[in-house]
């Protein structure tokens, strides 16, 4: 039952308005409480973005680098608030965090030009996993605000030898544009887009784990935003043209038709030939 | 930390009922159900919500013996299930979860005879404007009087249900006009929604809505009927197209900035270089 319970409570989170993200999941704890747990780690919220004051630079929160009502700094690898016996990622996997980190600050910056980034990995059994995280908030110019979410989530089972891996990555992008001028009134399109793709690769010296993923995940963005200019921009205006048609329907059905008498006329004029 | 309270997890359910996108009423109700797990208490403490989304949504309904359909509106509402059709003057029971009108009645003094002739006007305008905008609308005109002024009720809706292709989306309109017969202007008010909802792999929602101020004159029913059908038609299109010029600037100029197509040099990343480099930083840090 609480297994039904879950898949109710994730559908439930992907047919309300994105816009209460937050407010949604909260009302649906309160209703499955024990299911909270489930729920956080499964529900994308929008990133939000904390200082840290050791290093002077900014970090982002998620479930990942939660632990109680603390979060863990990618840059310092302190818990604020601090906490005595907070989860650490293994030595190794901290060495691992670092360079990943810096990784994808550039990549941050060469797609980005500004936002927030942060890695965050923990040990699994067999390999490791890790979630990199990018915000990005528009200049509110034009009178339009926008924010962008990236959220991947990457799973790495290593091969015994050592010398390849298996990469699994689930992608959750989230889209936010609004604005409130005069001749649209209030205006929200918002929400997100997941993907998931696998890749088996080598891991050595030329290709190592931060190489593959990395690629994984540049192609994978590149894709969702290809992806989000369609639906966000093509899509959901042509579902209003098709709810009201600011041509009248008499005249719409003329243009259909001088259209399709045009083409019917080019297709014989060639047929001809 | 307590738990909630029973009343409090209904309040909750009724909301998310009330805020189902256009379409997935259903879907959202049998989710709140498996989750309530509480059959009863989910019927007792929430089935106000289903009156109230589908009074909010515009619902429309056929009648038995109409021949178009009425929307379900909060203007319509007589209480006890029943709701008024003014364009048939009769009233019928409409079930709220099975979506279904029944027991149509003459509405006889339900219908407001001062207003009337200015109603059916109105009725009859706006059937016209909604056909050649619409490709399914419907209208629903209410009338009454008060003193010596008289109230008409605009309601439009339209929507494309698509759950093979996972969206759904709806328009609605509410215009409304107070005026004396002496008088030759009056103040309108408009509301206009729109709803899409995207859900394949996502769940994307527009969300809009634009309220109207303006002023209307005439002489009697017919110019009102033609002039107020008229400027209705002229500020839902000029809404319309202000959308459109929000989604011109949305992908041309906001999302463009959000993040770029490719770095500035048009390649994508060298991860072996990047890799390379934060290695060599990290070195000079030790």
């Amino acid at each position: 039952m609480a297994e039904r319970q879950l898949d109710c409570a994730l559908d439930l989170m992907r047919r309300l308005p994105p816009q209460q993200i937050e407010k949604n999941l909260c009302d649906l704890i309160d209703i499955v409480p024990f299911l909270c747990e489930d729920l956080l780690s499964s529900v994308d919220q929008p990133l939000k973005i904390a200082r840290d004051k050791t290093v002077g630079k900014d970090y982002l929160l998620c479930d990942y680098n939660r632990d109680g009502d603390s979060y863990r700094s990618p840059w310092s690898n302190l818990y604020d608030p601090e906490l005595q016996d907070g989860t650490l990622p293994s030595d190794r996997l901290r060495k691992l965090e670092i360079e990943a980190n810096n990784a994808f600050d550039q990549y941050r910056e060469m797609y980005f030009e500004g936002g927030v980034s942060s890695v965050y990995l923990w040990d699994l059994d067999h390999g490791f996993a890790g979630v990199v995280l990018i915000k990005k908030a528009g200049d509110g110019s034009k009178r339009i605000q926008g924010c962008w979410d990236s959220i991947h989530v990457v799973e790495v089972q290593e091969n015994r030898s050592g010398r390849s891996a298996h990469y699994k990555l689930t992608s959750t992008v989230m889209l936010w544009l609004q604005t409130n001028k005069s001749g649209s009134g209030i205006m929200n399109l918002g929400g997100s887009l997941t993907r998931q793709t696998e890749l088996d690769a080598s891991v050595n010296d030329a290709t190592p784990h931060i190489v593959n993923i990395g690629r994984m995940i540049e192609d994978m963005e590149n894709k969702i935003r290809n992806n989000m200019n369609e639906i966000y921009f093509s899509k959901t205006q042509d579902i209003v043209s098709s709810l009201r048609s600011t041509m009248t329907l008499q005249d719409q059905n003329q243009r259909m038709k001088l259209q399709h008498d045009l083409t019917k006329a080019l297709e014989s004029r060639s047929g001809g030939m | 930390m307590a738990d909630v309270t029973n009343e409090e997890k209904v309040r909750i359910a009724a909301d998310f009922i009330k805020h189902a996108p256009p379409g997935e009423f259903n879907e959202v109700f049998n989710d709140v159900r498996v989750l309530i797990n509480d059959d009863d208490l989910l019927r007792e403490g929430a089935s106000s919500a289903f009156s109230q989304y589908n009074k909010d949504q515009y619902t429309a309904t056929k009648v038995e013996g109409a021949e178009d359909q009425v929307l379900i509106t909060e203007y319509g509402d007589l209480g006890g299930g029943r709701f008024l059709d003014p364009r048939t003057k009769r009233t019928f029971f409409y079930d709220h979860l099975r979506k279904e009108a029944s027991d149509p009645q003459p509405a006889n003094d339900l219908i407001d005879q001062t207003a009337e002739p200015w109603r059916e006007a109105l009725d009859n305008a706006f059937k016209v404007y909604i056909s050649s905008h619409f490709k399914h609308g419907v209208s629903t005109i209410y009338g009454k009087s008060s003193g010596g002024s008289i109230t008409l009720i605009a309601c439009i809706e339209d929507h494309q249900f698509q759950p093979q292709n996972f969206w759904n989306g709806r328009w609605r309109s509410q215009w409304s006009v107070t005026f004396t017969q002496s008088s030759n202007s009056a103040e309108i008010t408009g509301l206009l929604k729109t709803q899409v909802h995207y859900y394949e792999d996502g769940n994307v929602q527009l969300v809009s809505h634009k309220e109207i101020k303006d002023k209307v004159t005439f002489t009697d029913k017919e110019t009102l009927a033609k002039n107020f059908t008229k400027m209705v038609e002229t500020l839902e299109s000029a809404y319309q197209n202000a959308l459109a010029e929000n989604y011109g600037t949305m992908s041309g100029t906001t999302f463009k900035a959000l993040r770029r197509q490719l770095p500035v040099t048009r390649t994508k990343i060298d991860w072996q270089k990047i890799v390379s480099y934060s290695i060599g930083k990290h070195l000079q840090q030790d």
